[in-house]
């Protein structure tokens, strides 16, 4: 700002063309002074992705004498000492595949996650709130008691992760700084870094990567600097979210937890457990019908919880239509409407304050996950509906292809930022993250439609699924992450 | 890329003269020179003009290069499978690497990237080839103190005599096959090693199917290696090499690995196929 002013009073005395001159010669000078330190992995972004990437890469041995910096806008150290009572829980969880929980206990992390924090589910109850077609997924007699995913809050595993790479050491945490710009690096007599990008940062610091890690969101500033194109859409969608409080612990107890999913016209609504008489919600539906959901009061909003799993649509609709007496509503229809009790959700009877909360949901999916000295992994490069709970364990998943494909890099000597080091990357993961993606999105579709000849199908589908108790299984063991690999 | 051209002229010719020559290459290919050669170099001033030709593609990932850069780890396997067949435990760091024919440096650079290398000596007769390595290695601010660039031949690098001076590991990828006289440059090669020291390269077997996949499909159908990279003629045989080093003496342990590109899944390691096509050969110098 400075300067500029300095260059406008110039102008004043200085012709044009001398001026550009001088600003010029500025310039260059600016870039002799400062020279990039150079890193073998900078990663943009401090989410669950960018840490388990810094956290893996430090605990192989292989890769542990890469130079590695972490580039984070917020500020990690109030990430760091996660702690609140065992009565409050944050809004924002999400669900741990066994085999991202295997991933995240090989590289060292799992052991500083707060375990008393964490919920195993070993059930699914899933209906259709049009019809109410039902797959119940429980576990065959000798698998009883399987976990199929844990509930976790992303803070708690945000902390655990810091904790192991403090524990480690040897990271360059670059907190609390923005990102100002990415640019190639230069050449100079005895190194080109032309083809390295260089991350010029708030605080001043400009970081050469030999790979450039966009851990950095749906927005990645990373993939834009890429030139990677993405595709997608929105789906006019909000997902409400709220820590609940519910009559009990749940029907199995703590031994048994079940997670609950309805699909109504709407989008789905779930209820996941998590320790005590805790859960968090999950409800996608119309932007509108969020903002109307987040102004009830909480004895209203508890009330419109408990209809969207016991009530049929047209009920929820009306109830839409009410600015307020929701509680009064709910508990006179509840009476005429006929449901067993045991396979729905404990009847909600708290809301943490401060907890509901709204996010819209996308379908996005990155052209391709990798460029010359560039990868992405996370949000960055895929963006997908909530309602398979899938995206945190997408990105854990890629997590653990890129450390395997750097390792192979270094083992072998070859560049590990070169495109041709990270084509392994691209063609493990790009497939398997579009048939999931895919997948989920068809389901919304789906159960989006209200009436029509798709709403009897998809009751038959349901219900020759809920028939088949292998296919059950199958779905089950792929839901955990844990099932013959089919993709 | 230019789509694969129908079979040509050119290529029913070289069938033909295959199946009036082949039998007789299969006698006499590896036979010792007369040491009264002329030409104090190993180096064929075709091949290297060939070469200059393709330097300007050697690091385009999607260029004629391609299958070396894909088979590049391979050289890395197969030479950490002769150290482990060692009886005494291979050197963890500091081993000194000479890499005769460099071409861009696709293995120089990557053996100087390994974490046990002290450092690489490089070398290339083609000076516009080594403009190439030497460019692209500016890229890597690592390798600026472990990699040495050469433009030479082997007769142009000074003797060694003391074991100090001497390399751990030789290395002759892809570069056999392009010399005149093979026998002779071997002994050329051989001072350099240091005792327990290993030469290890990789070649193509004289076979009808290496003259199919090489000349025919690589070069002339599908176009994925530029015309007149290979000299069937000059293909050399697993047993051949095995014979000239402990006929030698003063070497052991030989070993190989045949290797296949599969398209779609790269090379694979396929156990006897250096028998019909691409190998890695690697025997030790006594100590």
């Amino acid at each position: 700002m400075a300067q500029a002013l300095r260059f406008r009073q110039l102008g004043v005395y200085v012709c044009h063309s001398c001026s550009r001159t001088l600003r010029r010669q500025r310039r260059s000078y600016a870039t002799t002074v400062q020279t990039p330190d150079i890193y073998d992995v900078v990663c943009v972004g401090g989410g669950p992705a960018g840490l388990s990437l810094l956290a893996a890469l430090r605990s192989s041995p292989t890769t542990v004498n890469l130079k590695v910096a972490l580039v984070e806008s917020q500020d990690l150290s109030k990430t760091r000492p996660f702690s609140l009572p065992p009565t409050q829980f944050s809004n924002r969880c999400s669900s741990l595949t066994p085999s991202s929980l295997r991933f995240l206990d090989s590289i060292g992390a799992w052991k500083h996650v707060q375990r008393d924090r964490v919920q195993a589910y070993q059930e699914m109850q899933v209906w259709d709130g049009v019809t109410g077609a039902r797959i119940e997924f429980d576990w065959p007699a000798e698998k009883a008691g399987t976990t199929i995913a844990y509930m976790n809050e992303n803070l708690n595993l945000t902390s655990g992760l810091l904790k192991r790479i403090d524990e480690m050491g040897g990271v360059d945490m670059l907190d609390n700084q923005r990102v100002e710009d990415i640019v190639f690096g230069e050449e100079s007599e005895d190194v080109d870094l032309s083809s390295w990008p260089v991350v010029k940062l708030s605080g001043g610091r400009e970081l050469a990567a030999r790979l450039l890690v966009g851990a950095d969101g749906a927005n990645s500033p990373v993939r834009a600097f890429a030139g990677i194109g993405s595709k997608g859409w929105d789906y006019d969608r909000h997902g409400v979210v709220a820590t609940l409080e519910l009559e009990g612990s749940g029907w199995g107890g703590e031994e048994v937890k079940t997670a609950y999913q309805r699909f109504l016209p709407t989008g789905p609504v779930a209820m996941l457990p998590m320790p005590g008489n805790y859960a968090t919600l999950v409800w996608s539906t119309t932007p509108a019908l969020a903002t109307h959901l987040k102004t009830l009061s909480p004895r209203d909003f508890i009330s419109m919880v408990n209809a969207a799993f016991r009530l049929s649509p047209v009920d929820l609709a009306y109830l839409h239509t009410q600015a307020s007496g929701q509680t009064e509503e709910v508990a006179w229809r509840t009476q005429h409407t006929g449901f067993d009790a045991q396979r729905i959700p404990q009847l909600v009877v708290g809301v943490q304050e401060g907890s509901v909360a709204s996010f819209p949901l996308k379908l996005r999916h990155a052209n391709t996950y990798i460029g010359e000295r560039v990868a992405l992994v996370g949000d960055a490069a895929h963006t997908i509906h909530p309602l398979a709970g899938q995206g945190l364990n997408q990105g854990q998943g890629d997590v653990e292809s890129l450390v395997k494909t750097i390792e192979y890099s270094v083992n072998h000597g070859q560049d590990i930022g070169v495109q041709m080091s990270l084509e392994s990357y691209n063609a493990d993961r790009y497939a398997a993250n579009h048939i999931l993606l895919g997948v989920c999105d068809k389901l919304h579709k789906l159960y989006a439609a209200e009436s029509g000849p798709l709403v009897p199908l998809r009751s038959i589908g349901l219900r020759a699924v809920n028939a088949l108790s292998p296919l059950k299984h199958f779905m089950m063991s792929q839901a955990a992450g844990t099932g013959v690999k089919i993709l | 890329m230019a789509a694969p051209a129908p079979l040509r002229a050119t290529s029913l010719r070289n069938l033909n003269l295959l199946l009036r020559t082949a039998p007789r290459f299969v006698q006499n290919q590896f036979r010792r020179q007369q040491s009264t050669t002329s030409a104090s170099s190993s180096v064929n001033p075709e091949e290297v003009s060939h070469f200059n030709a393709l330097a300007s593609t050697w690091w385009d990932p999607h260029g004629s290069s391609r299958l070396l850069h894909l088979m590049n780890p391979l050289r890395h396997d197969f030479i950490r499978t002769c150290h482990a067949s060692q009886p005494d435990a291979p050197l963890r760091s500091g081993l000194k690497y000479l890499d005769i024919g460099c071409g861009g440096g696709i293995f120089a650079e990557s053996a100087a990237r390994l974490g046990s290398t002290g450092s690489v000596t490089a070398i290339d007769p083609s000076s516009e080839v080594l403009a190439v390595a030497k460019g692209h290695a500016r890229r890597d601010p690592g390798l600026k103190d472990k990699l040495t660039y050469l433009n030479t031949s082997i007769e142009g690098l000074p003797l060694l005599t003391s074991a100090e001076e001497q390399y751990d590991l030789l290395s002759l990828f892809e570069v056999i096959e392009h010399i005149t006289h093979p026998a002779e440059f071997l002994d050329k090669c051989t001072p350099f090693v240091k005792p327990g020291g290993w030469i290890v390269m990789s070649t193509i077997a004289r076979t009808w199917m290496s003259w199919f996949t090489t000349k025919l499909v690589a070069e002339d159908l599908a176009r994925i290696v530029p015309r007149g990279t290979h000299d069937w003629e000059k293909y050399i045989n697993e047993e051949e090499l095995r014979a000239h080093f402990l006929r030698e003496r003063g070497w052991n342990s030989p070993r190989v690995m045949g290797v296949v590109y599969v398209p779609g899944l790269g090379w694979k390691e396929v156990s006897s196929s250096e028998r019909v096509g691409n190998y890695f050969f690697g025997i030790r110098k006594d100590f």
